[in-house]
């Protein structure tokens, strides 16, 4: 279970919660305006009137305990910074993604110890872009991956002692065998990053590394649950 | 009987399209302003102007030539020819009298030929009356050698250059826009010289031993003095002579500056649409530009984007802060209201553009800008930002045919990134081209290597490329399965080794944009090979 403390009850909080899994995501608003933090009970969200200025009042919710993900969507650049460093100075590891008003926050807000920078403006711009230039791209995209067909992109963990571990990518057959894309591989061995699956790379899958794959969800769930079947015939 | 002959002859001309399409070949010629065969005309024009005038300053000291002589004949030639083809240009004859005949027999009384024929030649009479007109005649006039005076025409032909150049409509424009004033003005500097005029006369004559002869030199030493330019040909040198000067010359000073400053005042309001007429003029040149309402921060993004992409665009803004950015960053902007028909008409909505994008903060201009571009172009790409779920609908309804919400999909990616952060970055990495992977579309055109060609026998891995899916209309693919409906369209995920490829499918794939680019080369290679 995932704790997730958002602070700001606006449109994005909304559009971003509402798309969690309320079964795996323990969600806890925060929000002063009474009016909103009413507005947010009555969707069914757990709300707190916390000041986000002061340590304490942080603390209290859970930051540096339990809270695994902060979400700093208040309306000012300013606060959303002061908010980020005040819970990066409590929890060094806790996930906080914030949302920017004026590009030049960005850095800011990155030196304030951010994970990720959400800006609506600049993702909307670029959303209208790829719909002039590649309408059918961005068509696919809409009705599959952010809508509301059935494909979607997941990512899959290789857990220990997976039937998929020491196995090649090149040695895979989702197309065939499971009706999947692999679309790129994290293979920890190598660094971090998301390799695509252009067969410039053959990378052996461990316990660990992360599979990308875009299909839809039955297939999806069915491989997850295959792969995590933990292998009997590998000595 | 006349009358009768006249009125079939208009209404032949009336219907005649080889008749209109002349007359429009020359108002394209000569007079269309928007039109780009005229800046060659005039560019033409100015210099047969400046090499007559040339050859004509020329013929001042030295004899004429053969060739000079021939020379002028032409260019007298060519500039009557003109003048003849404007006065038929100004007014269309025929026009006048179709509709005094029609209003003769509207409202039942006798079709006067007389009154027709009166209303023509005052058009053309009007015509001939305005300003370049008679420039133009007096240019015609060659220079008779042994009449001097006559060589005063040479400067008619050189105000005619005025007519090639919008410079002076511009400067008229700005002086009538402040005729008032520059009146009053006018008529005060009037009273000054005439005074100090009759008073240096007074003081300085020369029978008095002072260097003014006659008025004349009066009205000419109080113009020299009030302009403060003092050649010093004529100086005072009796005390009320001086005195007179010294008040002459402080007046001047004051009147001078008085004339500068309605100047600069009436240039300043000129500026706004000196400015706006630029815009215009330069978006005439785009072929296909896309129009952006509200340069609020999405559209900035856009632009921005646009500009490495060097997509030709036009930014529209009310506001005006929001133009002086647009200004400063070179691009080509206009500070009105998006959603008035004349401003998207000049915008070119339908000269040219191929999409207009209304992106403003506020769902109520952009539901406005929608409808009223839909209205003025049935056929354009209109894409809207919507800043509220409810009004998605409305834009729809206004004929949107895509509607963005910011916080949608900032909403949803954050929920991305919560939920599989690899998957996102992999969204996100492959919507933003940044990691040079992009997910391109393939078209099978008729004959390529694609065509008829069934997955299984395109090795897409070894060319480095990851097959999404197929797009396609064709019927044939219909009893696939992982089939997807778009618009008009179905989407085949992750086809089987059977499906075959039909001219006009689209292939998604996913790969390197050197590789797509590749693959694109072979594609349109081999449907231009011989003997396929």
């Amino acid at each position: 279970m995932k704790k997730i403390a958002v602070f700001g009850y606006n449109r994005l909080s909304y559009e971003a919660i509402s798309r969690l899994d309320i079964g795996t995501h323990d969600i806890l608003i925060i929000e002063t305006d009474e009016s909103l933090a009413a507005i947010a009970r009555e969707k069914g969200f757990q709300t707190a009137a916390i000041d986000f200025r002061s340590d304490q009042d942080l603390k209290s919710i859970g930051i540096g305990k339990n809270v695994d993900i902060i979400f700093c969507f208040l309306p000012e650049d300013s606060k959303n910074v002061f908010l980020t460093i005040s819970a990066r100075a409590i929890d060094k590891d806790v996930d906080i993604i914030a949302i920017v008003e004026d590009p030049q926050s960005d850095e800011k807000l990155i030196a304030a110890g951010a994970n990720k920078i959400i800006d609506p403006y600049q993702i909307c711009g670029q959303k209208i872009h790829e719909l002039i230039k590649k309408p059918d791209i961005t068509n696919i995209m809409d009705h599959t991956v952010f809508g509301r067909h059935d494909l979607h992109m997941a990512e899959i963990t290789i857990p220990e002692h997976s039937y998929l571990e020491n196995t090649y990518t090149s040695e895979l057959t989702l197309n065939e065998k499971h009706n999947l894309v692999l679309i790129g591989v994290v293979d920890k061995e190598l660094d971090e990053q998301l390799h695509f699956a252009i067969g410039e790379k053959d990378h052996k899958l461990d316990a660990g590394d992360i599979m990308v794959v875009l299909g839809p969800s039955r297939e999806i769930r069915a491989f997850k649950k295959e792969v995590s079947h933990v292998s009997t015939d590998k000595i | 009987m006349l009358a009768r002959t006249l009125v079939y002859f208009a209404y032949l001309l009336k219907t005649s399209e080889h008749y209109t399409q002349t007359k429009r070949f020359f108002y394209n010629l000569i007079e269309n302003p928007q039109s780009r065969m005229k800046s060659y005309f005039d560019i033409f024009m100015v210099c047969l102007v400046m090499l007559s005038v040339f050859f004509l300053v020329y013929n001042v000291e030295h004899a004429l030539t053969e060739t000079g002589e021939f020379f002028e004949q032409f260019v007298v030639v060519v500039f009557i020819v003109e003048y003849l083809l404007r006065a038929w240009l100004y007014s269309d004859s025929h026009r006048i009298i179709i509709e005094e005949y029609e209003k003769a027999k509207y409202l039942n009384t006798r079709f006067s030929l007389f009154k027709s024929l009166r209303r023509i030649i005052g058009k053309k009479f009007e015509y001939m009356l305005s300003l370049f007109a008679i420039i133009d005649l007096l240019a015609i006039l060659p220079s008779y050698r042994p009449l001097r005076i006559l060589r005063i025409l040479l400067i008619f032909r050189l105000f005619k250059l005025f007519r090639y150049s919008n410079s002076i409509k511009v400067f008229a424009d700005i002086l009538s826009s402040k005729r008032f004033e520059l009146i009053t003005l006018a008529i005060f500097m009037g009273i000054l010289v005439f005074i100090s005029s009759l008073a240096i006369y007074l003081f300085e004559n020369d029978s008095i031993g002072g260097n003014v002869r006659d008025l004349y030199d009066a009205f000419y030493w109080s113009i020299v003095t009030l302009s403060t330019v003092g050649y010093g040909d004529i100086t005072p040198i009796t005390i009320g002579g001086r005195l007179v000067t010294v008040t002459l010359i402080l007046t001047g000073l004051g009147v001078l500056s008085f004339f500068t400053s309605i100047i600069v005042a009436a240039f300043n309001d000129k500026m706004y649409t000196l400015r706006e007429n630029r815009t215009y003029a330069e978006l005439s040149r785009y072929k296909n530009f896309i129009i952006i309402c509200g340069f609020g921060r999405v559209g900035q993004e856009i632009a921005k984007l646009f500009e490495i992409d060097k997509q030709p665009f036009i930014v529209i803004d009310k506001d005006e802060n929001n133009v002086f950015l647009a200004k400063q960053k070179q691009y080509l902007s206009i500070q009105d209201d998006a959603s008035k028909n004349t401003v998207l008409i000049n915008a070119g909505i339908n000269r040219g553009a191929t999409a207009i994008l209304c992106t403003t903060g506020n769902d109520v201009t952009n539901v406005y800008v929608t409808l009223t571009s839909r209205y003025l172009n049935p056929d354009i790409s209109i894409i809207s930002r919507a800043n509220r779920q409810d009004n998605v609908n409305k834009l729809y309804q206004a004929g949107a045919n895509n509607v963005i919400q910011p916080f949608e999909i900032a909403g949803l990616l954050a929920a991305e990134y919560v939920g599989q952060p690899v998957a996102f970055e992999a969204i996100l990495g492959i919507l933003q081209n940044q990691k040079q992977i992009l997910m391109e579309t393939l078209t099978v055109q008729p004959g390529s290597l694609l065509e008829n060609k069934q997955i299984g026998e395109l090795d897409f891995e070894k060319r480095k490329l990851t097959l999404v899916g197929v797009i396609s209309s064709n019927k044939k693919h219909l009893k696939h399965p992982n089939r997807y409906k778009l618009k008009n369209q179905h989407f085949y995920f992750n086809p089987q080794k059977q499906f075959e490829l039909q001219e006009q499918d689209i292939v998604v794939v996913l790969g390197r944009e050197y590789t797509i680019e590749h693959f694109q080369d072979q594609i349109e290679k081999s449907r231009l090979a011989p003997g396929k």
